[in-house]
């Protein structure tokens, strides 16, 4: 077949409106339905059998009772295997409090459930800690692992990826408040898009926040081949899809179809462009609804503004010309000149975030800042996108569609302060030197002007155009990596073209801005300028978060054995094809995430329920019905139970995808409820507990090692939320992209989950514990025992600082050393002291010397057995 | 020479061997060569080995080899005219005219080894290596390529090599972690993830040993050693009384035997730093003594290095330090800058390999010099040389390597091998396969897929091998 050029040398088919006729496939649905069957080898209808692909069973408890042990009891009946008795009380009041908040069972809890561990007692427990607070920040931990999520870019200066601890917080918030769960996933795959979001209670958009998970694969600033780096950068992120939504290995039919699983490396390219066409964007948070009356308000009376001074005396302003003097652009198009998006033209080619250019472009005189000491008046010749159209406390970014570089220049006409534009070539938004510098360009020129591209090195790729103006940094920003731009900044863009020519299409220079002298203005000037300054001023500035946002429609091509020079047949955007849900084509401005979302959770897809119920299983119990956690394809186990696994599917997705509901389900069964120790009847015919005929014993995970220690030391602070703390100066390696901020060695006693996670520092305690790096999905960590844990809980100084704190509480609580010793039995371990201990440690704490050296030597030493280290 | 392989089981295709076998590699009885003992790790064993430790000498920033090592007639010919074949893209796109070395080349030994005279102590030791003198890169960018050269793999979170061997093999120091890494100070682009477990388990990822304060992370006592003692004797005493109560499980008892392990750290890592207990002329012959700081810093690395092996450990990585200009990485002001990096590590290197021979360590020790790329051999503005990673130089010695050869050839110009070109999958495999371990079926299940050092790629190079 012949192919159009710009797929011949690029791999990529970029659906353009304005793309030449022989682009006439753009016209054809984005996705779809192709005769797959056909292509199909037997093979792959064949693994389509798999267990995984199957629709969920409907499948009836085996007995009555709670559903969860009947199942259980069945397995073990069938094996001749008994189980195990229910732990000791207090065993199961510290797991089910490190399971549930991640933190050891406060005192009077202990008293609790002890003096009264009833069914209903325990049921009290499970849903006031369901009710916690930490339970999302506990769960919140969990999910991303699976996001593998971070705070810096990596690489050689491990750039700082802003606000991206807005995320941890959604994270959060969304598991405390039982978001339902396909609700939760929607989001990720494509908040951006869900109109209308899902707000809190000030309004703020939520959904759009959790397409920050997108934008934490690695990146660097200079790849060398962009389009390389694109492949690598999206191969990441279909892993992640892959792995934390579906429990499917995808990104392994990069190169060839999969090796084992019904998943041909089409379907990865169909995926892929779901990817390629989307974008990152610093999303603001809290739009103002483009109806709600105080924005309108501001549009509004920036427009009266300029009537009242068109109508006023000349002499208002100095310059003698009125800057609408000679309506017309100034400009023309040349034949040769390839207009790319126009805003005389706003209804195609443009992408916009936030509220800040309004809904229309701006043809008026307009004031960026009413509030300044000297207000200025901007006119320019024709219609613009103005980011200050509502005053400048609104932000956002203006983009234009995808485009083919074919010629030499890009051409942009503009105007601002302190604000940029970015040329965003195959898909590379870390635009900066050594290569990439001339891409990004500051706009500090109020007057319209062009500003030229020159793209010889990027002939042939595809690009897009961003105007931003935003207080903060781009990604690997040049001039501002670890700061902000000024707060009143604001850009202006009239068109975007492609040329042959270096000049810019000839342009009639005028008077453009005009300082507004308060002295000699008009009462009515005077009256709308400080009425659009108070309308201006009370718009609320909005915080903003990484984010995805559409770009036009791309379909990408199979590239062949992996490599992106060297394309095959085309994969128009699609969901997997061995799933039943297919996803709906998207319109050709859209990246159809929207759709494709839908398809994930639609009920033709068996695998995210399947997938997050495991997921619940191996948190509480320490190995999922699948213990391959994150691949549920042929390389990965099966399931141990797998009536119960869609057993739990179909009633996690019966009561509204509701996280909670699941992890109460299993909480409340008898089989959670076991004791861990190995049974000698059971153990030899179930050595791996595969059965679940008792619990798990289990290291308890990196965070909560600390946080248990900042909790009995009396050091915790509860606060939730919040920018993540830093590691103490000490702490941190001198090398290039260090933090320029650092906090205390407790770090304030806030949880470990509000810990900064930077690529190229991350925390060696944590590391030693098997917090995982930020590279891929994780649903199931490493479980290591390394000296370097013994290390640390022996000599780290944090430790020390802790548990000398433990001791002084412990000291201040009694004067009789059995009480004492209780109360730190009490706060480490969720028990009081046997017999046999206190014979051991009384005489070890009234030996003679310093009392509080004592205490703190016996202290220690709880710290460092493996009953304070694992939970049971 | 033939390499004894072990047969596959009959009858079964790879891929059944693949679904059977869950980390993929046959578990064999592991008895070392010379008698020592291996404990921990995967224990693999594919064919007796030639070698048991590996050392290293990471040059980071990529080193000029046609300053070097890659002797070029030609290019010191045609030094400042046009370049005479076609320039690729390069990191920084400010391609100039040929820049010829700026050092004098001479042929040296026995087998005749062309090195340049920056480093005149290598030179001496000559016969000892083997030149890989066509090697290549997958990448052009530091980052890149530094996780590809540590993990064969260019993105970041995939297991090192040492990681890899110091998994596969376990550790003969009972008191030292497999996989040890003498930070000279300068950490390389991408981090200590060069240095990282990836997907393996934990402990098998490089301990950082640092050249100032404390070397280990929390490995000095804060308290006395009674004092430490009696405290954890009261915790173990507990730690029997809870297990008695509750049952015992084997992660608590590996917990409590790391325990141990730590505990023994604290006078083991001391003891390997504790250098003055060797003779005068051994802390002269190493440039502890040099007048240069830096040459100073690697030397005392080298010596620790030498240390290492003798106690055992796996793999151990030297970084290094800090020369003032960046890395070996001379874009600008080549002349001076490569003349302090060669400064700070050649007399080290030349007496850590006298040294290994003397001691009869020099066999069972692959010696491994080298950086993640070369360099152009076109200027980048008036003295500098860009990233190239077409063509390259890298080193061994020792460890059953073939002494005094070379090995492929770049162009006239030292710019891309061009003769047996070789990859970093293939430096891999034959190290791994030195060690005994066939790459092709050392791997390690992780997300679905069973893993390698190599990827899918590499072959063993018998032409290296004594």
């Amino acid at each position: 077949m012949t192919r159009p050029r710009v797929l011949a040398l690029w791999g990529v088919f970029v659906c353009l409106p304005l793309a030449s006729a022989s682009r006439a496939q753009a016209d054809a649905p984005a996705a779809a339905p192709q005769p797959r069957a056909a292509q199909e080898s037997g093979e792959m209808a064949q693994r389509r059998e798999h267990w995984a692909w199957q629709p969920l069973a409907a499948v009836e408890p085996p007995a009555a009772g709670h559903p969860v042990d009947a199942f259980v009891a069945d397995a073990l009946r069938a094996r001749g295997l008994e189980a195990a008795p229910a732990a000791a009380p207090h065993t199961q009041l510290r797991r089910l409090w490190f399971d549930l908040v991640g933190l050891p069972p406060s005192p009077a809890a202990v008293e609790r459930f002890l003096a009264d561990p009833s069914e209903s007692a325990w049921l009290r427990e499970v849903d006031a800690l369901l009710a916690s607070p930490h339970f999302g920040e506990r769960w919140g931990r969990h999910w991303l692992d699976l996001m593998r999520y971070c705070e810096t870019l990596g690489h050689e200066f491990d750039y700082e990826l802003p606000n991206a601890w807005r995320y941890r917080d959604y994270v959060i918030r969304a598991l405390n408040a039982d978001v339902p769960y396909d609700q939760f996933v929607r989001e990720h795959i494509a908040g951006d898009l869900m109109d209308p979001p899902r707000r809190d209670a000030e309004g703020r958009n939520e959904s759009v926040q959790a397409t920050a998970s997108w934008w934490f694969p690695e990146q660097t600033h200079s790849p060398v081949d962009a389009m390389q780096h694109q492949a690598d950068r999206i191969d990441n992120q279909i892993d992640v899809f892959g792995k934390a939504f579906l429990g499917m290995t995808i990104a392994c039919a990069r190169c060839h179809d999969h090796k084992f699983d019904a998943i041909p490396t089409r379907d990865y390219y169909s995926l892929f462009g779901y990817v390629q066409s989307s974008r990152y964007v610093q999303a603001p948070i809290q739009p103002v609804a483009p109806n709600a009356a105080p924005y309108r308000r501001a549009l509004a009376l920036q427009r009266d503004l300029a009537a009242a001074w068109r109508a006023g005396p000349a002499e208002a302003a100095a310059p003698a010309a009125a800057p609408d003097a000679s309506p017309g652009r100034g400009f023309a198009l040349r034949p040769e000149d390839v207009r790319i998006a126009d805003a005389d033209e706003a209804e195609r080619g443009w992408y916009l975030t936030g509220d800040a250019f309004g809904d229309a472009p701006w043809a008026e005189p307009f004031c960026p800042d009413p509030t300044a000491e000297k207000p200025r008046l901007v006119s320019l010749p024709g219609r613009f996108w103005v980011s200050a159209a509502a005053g400048p406390r609104r932000e956002g970014t203006l983009a234009t569609r995808s485009f083919p570089l074919e010629h030499r220049y890009v051409h942009v006409r503009t105007a601002g302060d302190h604000s940029r534009l970015k040329l965003i070539v195959d898909g590379l938004h870390v635009v900066r030197d050594p290569i990439y510098g001339s891409l990004h360009r500051n706009i500090d020129r109020p007057d319209a002007h062009w500003v030229t591209f020159d793209i010889e090195m990027w002939r042939g790729r595809t690009a897009f155009l961003q105007a931003i103006d935003q207080r903060e940094p781009d990604l690997g920003d040049p001039r501002h990596n670890r700061g902000r731009y000024p707060d009143k900044t604001w850009i202006a863009v009239q068109v975007v073209c492609t040329s042959p020519h270096r000049q810019p299409p000839t342009t009639a220079d005028g008077p453009a801005v005009l300082e507004l002298d308060r002295a000699r203005s008009t009462p009515q000037l005077d009256a709308a300028l400080t009425a659009f300054a108070a309308a201006a001023d009370a718009l609320p500035v909005s915080p903003t978060v990484p984010a995805m946002a559409d770009g036009s429609g791309i379909d990408s091509y199979v590239y062949l054995r992996g490599s992106h020079k060297n394309p095959g047949q085309a994969a128009p955007r699609a969901f997997l094809s061995a799933v039943a849900a297919k996803a709906a084509p998207a319109a050709q401005s859209s990246s159809g995430r929207l759709q494709l979302a839908d398809a994930v959770l639609s009920p033709g897809d068996p695998l995210p329920a399947r997938v997050l119920v495991n997921r619940v299983w191996h948190h509480l119990f320490g190995r999922g019905i699948v213990k391959s956690v994150d691949n549920f394809g042929a390389l990965g186990d099966a399931p141990t139970h797998p009536a119960l696994l869609d057993w739990l599917a179909r009633d996690f997705r019966d009561h509204d995808w509701s996280l909670k509901h699941v992890v109460r389900r299993v909480v409340t069964s008898d089989a959670y409820r076991r004791t861990s120790g190995v049974q000698a009847a059971s153990q030899p015919s179930d050595p791996t507990n595969a059965l679940v005929h008792r619990q798990n014993v289990r290291p308890l995970e990196a965070e909560i090692v600390r946080d248990a220690l900042l909790s009995i030391s009396g050091s915790l602070d509860p606060q939730l939320y919040g920018r993540s703390i830093e590691q103490p100066r000490e702490a941190i390696t001198d090398a290039r992209g260090k933090p320029g901020h650092h906090d205390p060695l407790d770090g304030k006693g806030r949880r470990s989950v509000y810990l900064a996670v930077r690529r190229n520092f991350m925390n060696e305690m944590m590391l030693a514990f098997d917090q995982p790096t930020p590279f891929a999905t994780v649903g199931r960590r490493n479980t290591s025992n390394v000296p370097a844990q013994a290390l640390a809980l022996a000599n780290a100084p944090l430790v020390h600082e802790l548990c000398r704190r433990f001791a002084d509480r412990v000291l201040a609580h009694s004067d009789d050393p059995t009480e004492r010793l209780q109360w730190a039995y009490k706060l480490a371990f969720g028990r009081l002291p046997r017999a046999a201990e206190l014979a051991r440690l009384l005489p070890f704490v009234e030996a003679p010397g310093d009392e509080r050296e004592v205490w703190f030597d016996a202290l220690h030493a709880l710290i460092n057995t493996t009953e304070f280290r694992f939970r049971r | 020479m033939t390499h004894p392989t072990d047969p596959r089981p009959d009858g079964l295709s790879r891929r059944a061997l693949l679904r059977q076998a869950a980390n993929g590699f046959a578990l064999l009885p592991f008895a070392d060569l010379i008698g020592r003992q291996s404990t921990g790790g995967a224990q693999v064993r594919h064919h007796a080995p030639r070698a048991r430790s590996v050392i290293f000498l990471y040059m980071d920033g990529a080193p000029s080899c046609q300053d070097l090592f890659d002797y070029k007639p030609r290019l010191v010919r045609e030094d400042g005219q046009k370049f005479g074949l076609p320039m690729e893209p390069t990191q920084f796109n400010n391609r100039g005219n040929t820049l010829g070395p700026c050092a004098k080349f001479a042929q040296h030994g026995e087998s005749g080894q062309w090195i340049s005279d920056l480093l005149p102590h290598t030179a001496r030791m000559a016969d000892k290596l083997t030149f890989v003198r066509s090697m290549y890169a997958d990448f052009s960018e530091h980052t890149n390529a530094n996780y590809f050269l540590h993990t064969g793999h260019g993105l970041q979170g995939r297991p090192s090599m040492g990681a890899w061997i110091g998994y596969g093999l376990g550790t003969e120091a009972e008191d030292l972690p497999a996989f040890c890494v003498l930070n000279g100070g300068l950490v390389p682009p991408g981090g200590v993830d060069n240095f990282h477990s990836g997907f393996l388990p934990a402990h098998s990822q490089g301990s950082l040993f640092a050249m100032r304060g404390d070397a280990v992370a929390n490995i000095k006592p804060r308290e006395s050693d009674r004092r430490q003692r009696s405290k954890l004797a009261l915790a173990q005493s507990l730690d029997q009384l809870a297990m008695a109560h509750d049952g015992a499980d084997p992660a608590l008892e590996a917990a409590v035997r790391n325990q141990e392990l730590a505990f023994r750290m604290q006078t083991a890592v001391p003891d390997l730093l504790e250098i003055q207990g060797e003779t005068p002329a051994t802390l002269e012959m190493y440039g502890l003594n040099s007048d240069y700081e830096q040459t100073r810093t690697y030397g005392r690395q080298c010596l620790l290095a030498r240390r290492l092996v003798e106690r055992g450990v796996r793999f151990i990585e030297l970084t290094c330090a800090d020369t003032g200009g960046d890395r070996w990485d001379q874009h600008s002001g080549l002349k001076h800058k490569i003349a302090r990096n060669c400064k700070m590590v050649d007399q080290p290197i030349a007496a850590l390999l006298y040294d290994l021979e003397a001691r009869g360590l020099l066999d069972e020790t692959i010696v491994l010099f080298g950086g993640e790329f070369g360099r152009t051999p076109f200027a980048q503005g008036r003295d500098g040389r860009d990233h190239n990673p077409f063509g390259f130089t890298m080193w061994m010695a020792g460890g059953g390597f073939r002494p005094g050869v070379s090995y492929g050839a770049t162009d006239e110009y030292g710019y891309k091998a061009v003769e047996k070109p070789m990859s970093v999958h293939d430096l891999h495999a034959t190290i791994l396969w030195q060690l005994g371990i066939d790459h092709e079926r050392f791997t390690y299940r992780f997300g679905g897929r069973d893993l390698r050092l190599t990827d899918v790629y590499g072959d063993v190079i018998p032409e290296l091998l004594a």
